[in-house]
């Protein structure tokens, strides 16, 4: 069978699960997993502002989660504090990220490889101590809550992120275009100098390319994904955090882009798929469900290298001998850095 | 005043060299295995934890001084063999794994010790007049403990045979394995002698702190801050900056908050970082 066939079948399925959720899950389930599906979605785009970074650039950050959380109270403060409206204080959000991401990315993508994961997660560690002590501005690890505001309103009607079938299609169609996004860019003349720079940086600034500012645009571009991801997860659960800053929440996402696979597009999807699903289906049966995520981590790296999209890629590249470029130069053979 | 300082200054001064030992382990199993241990903090839970469970056994407290290691070094060669190998020293590979590690000892410890943190009343009890206040014997004690573990580990590396492998390997594995020395071994006792190192540092830790399942949480960014500040594979830069960050943090705290406190040794890490990311101690020591 031809493999392009194959995937082109997989990705039309995948698409019309997606949308059919809401009218599927219930009826296979129940509605507590279309929250679940909006969980994995917004969770997936988080995952994918670190495989920006890790598996194009070759930078592994250990500090989303930072971008995540301003994310998260750029919403909940632009909500809770100025009382702006839902779209304002979504921008208010991503503006926030992405200018922290660029703040700090100036500093931080100076640094290579053990140096830059170390820098990501200090800054990220200053920034939640902040948070936790500016607990007037910031509510701690309690957090602030908020009540939604509308999304728009069309004629008579309201809509709002209250109705969680709508919510769901927001957040699908928010992510979607993120994704849609990050393959334009993979796809254009920047993603392949990214590449470049993954594969070899010293080359890559023999050929004319300026390492150093093709970097922090790639950095401050995974900030807006993190941003977008904390300021739909502020929405999603209606209030904002210190306890998403901490660096375990960075360090799940890099799991998840390792387990899905690193540089390929859909991987990051597949393991924060894996990894949510796991924790819900078990967590609800025994009270140790981290035993079999941690267990599930552990065997994933050993049996799949590449992670599960890799895996799957050299499956499909061994049926129609056909090599991939993403499959070839995955970026966990390249790190070797001098 | 002058005596919180100095209190607070002496407290981080011996929290330093107990995180010495600690980063040490992580230092050791870095630079042999190249293998981003997560999971490290957890392997010093788990000595504080050993410590508990076996003073509770038998009522003494001393005997966690040699379970702790010991059972650390066994768990540690276990680990290497079955988690550790199979990814070939790939170091990205090594944060998914050891984080998965890291959940597991947290659940274990979860399940077995329960999840409410304890504390562990100090074997010493007393104070003595210390430069004017009244200082824990104890902690002087864990001091001590600590200083000679560090000092008898640099003894290990230098004069026994498995420390002089152990350079060797890190220093031209190729050569080292044409020379006839079993890297695979190697491997092995290091990664079991880095657990061993962080779990000691917890027994000799645990009437200090509290023994909580998440007590690695906190203590891992640390220890890669005295790795990193220390210089790579620089191991008594590794320790001196260990003793520096906590003595530094240890003094602001009497000035600020414990939080404020832990900001500003952050801050420095960056500075360093950015300004000398070979280490502090470049230069200085060998």
């Amino acid at each position: 069978m031809n493999p392009r066939a194959i995937e082109i079948g997989l990705a039309l399925a995948a698409a019309a699960f997606l949308i059919a959720v809401p009218w599927l899950v219930p009826l296979l389930a129940d509605d507590f997993w279309v929250s679940v599906m909006t969980e994995i979605l917004i969770w997936s785009l988080f995952a994918a502002s670190v495989n920006l970074l890790f598996g194009y650039v070759g930078l592994l950050s250990f500090g989303q989660a930072l971008y995540f959380g301003f994310g998260m109270y750029g919403v909940a403060l632009g909500i809770d504090r100025l009382g702006l409206p839902f779209w304002p204080s979504f921008g208010l959000g991503i503006a926030a990220a992405m200018a922290m991401a660029l703040v700090s990315g100036i500093f931080a993508v100076r640094l290579s490889w053990h140096y830059f994961a170390i820098i990501t997660v200090v800054f990220s560690l200053i920034f939640y101590f902040l948070a936790v002590s500016m607990k007037p501005l910031t509510g701690g690890d309690d957090g602030i809550n908020f009540s939604l505001p509308p999304v728009f309103k069309l004629g008579g009607k309201v809509f709002s992120l209250t109705d969680p079938t709508f919510q769901y299609f927001f957040v699908l169609a928010v992510v979607a275009f993120c994704f849609f996004l990050m393959y334009r860019l993979i796809n254009s003349p920047l993603g392949k100098s990214f590449l470049a720079i993954r594969d070899n940086h010293l080359r890559a600034s023999l050929i004319g390319l300026n390492v150093y500012m093709l970097r922090l645009v790639a950095f401050v571009m995974a900030g807006f994904l993190a941003g977008v991801s904390g300021a739909l997860f502020a929405f999603f659960g209606r209030y904002a955090s210190a306890t998403y800053m901490f660096y375990q929440v960075s360090g799940e996402a890099v799991v998840w882009t390792i387990v899905g696979g690193a540089g390929t597009m859909f991987g990051p999807l597949v393991g924060t798929a894996l990894f949510i699903v796991i924790r819900e289906i078990v967590s609800s049966h025994w009270e140790h469900h981290s035993l079999i995520v941690g267990l599930f981590a552990i065997l994933s790296v050993i049996f799949a290298p590449k992670g599960i999209v890799g895996l799957w890629n050299g499956w499909m590249g061994r049926l129609g001998e056909r090599e991939t470029a993403e499959a070839a130069t995955s970026p966990l053979t390249v790190q070797a850095e001098p | 005043m002058k005596d919180t300082i100095l209190l607070l200054a002496m407290n981080g001064l011996i929290w330093g060299l107990i995180i010495a030992l600690i980063a040490l382990g992580l230092s050791v199993i870095f630079g042999l295995l190249d293998i981003i241990n997560i999971a490290h903090g957890d392997f010093f839970m788990v000595g504080t934890v050993l410590a508990w469970f076996s003073l509770s056994a038998t009522g003494d407290f001393w005997i966690g001084f040699i379970v702790a290691p010991v059972i650390g070094f066994f768990l540690g060669a276990v680990i290497q063999r079955l988690v550790i190998q199979p990814i070939h020293g790939s170091a990205a590979l090594s944060i998914v794994a050891t984080f998965g590690l890291s959940l597991i000892l947290q659940e274990v410890v979860r399940m077995t010790f329960g999840a409410t943190p304890r504390r562990i009343l100090a074997p010493i009890q007393g104070t003595v007049p210390l430069f004017g206040v009244d200082y824990e014997i104890y902690r002087l004690f864990a001091a001590a403990v600590a200083v000679a573990a560090l000092a008898g580990f640099f003894l290990f590396l230098q004069h026994t045979r498995l420390g002089i492998w152990m350079r060797a390997v890190r220093h031209d594995r190729e050569t080292a394995i044409a020379m006839g020395i079993p890297a695979g071994r190697v491997y092995v006792m290091t990664f079991g002698i880095g657990f061993a190192l962080a779990a000691f540092g917890g027994a000799v830790a645990s009437p200090i702190t509290t023994v909580d399942f998440r007590g690695g949480v906190d203590v891992l960014p640390f220890c890669f801050m005295a790795v990193i500040i220390g210089g790579l594979g620089n191991l008594p830069g590794t320790v001196a900056a260990a003793v520096l960050l906590a003595f530094l943090e240890g003094l602001i705290q009497s000035m600020a908050s414990p939080t404020i406190a832990r900001i500003s040794s952050l801050v420095l890490m960056s500075v360093v970082l950015l300004l000398r990311p070979q280490g502090l101690f470049k230069g200085f020591v060998k």
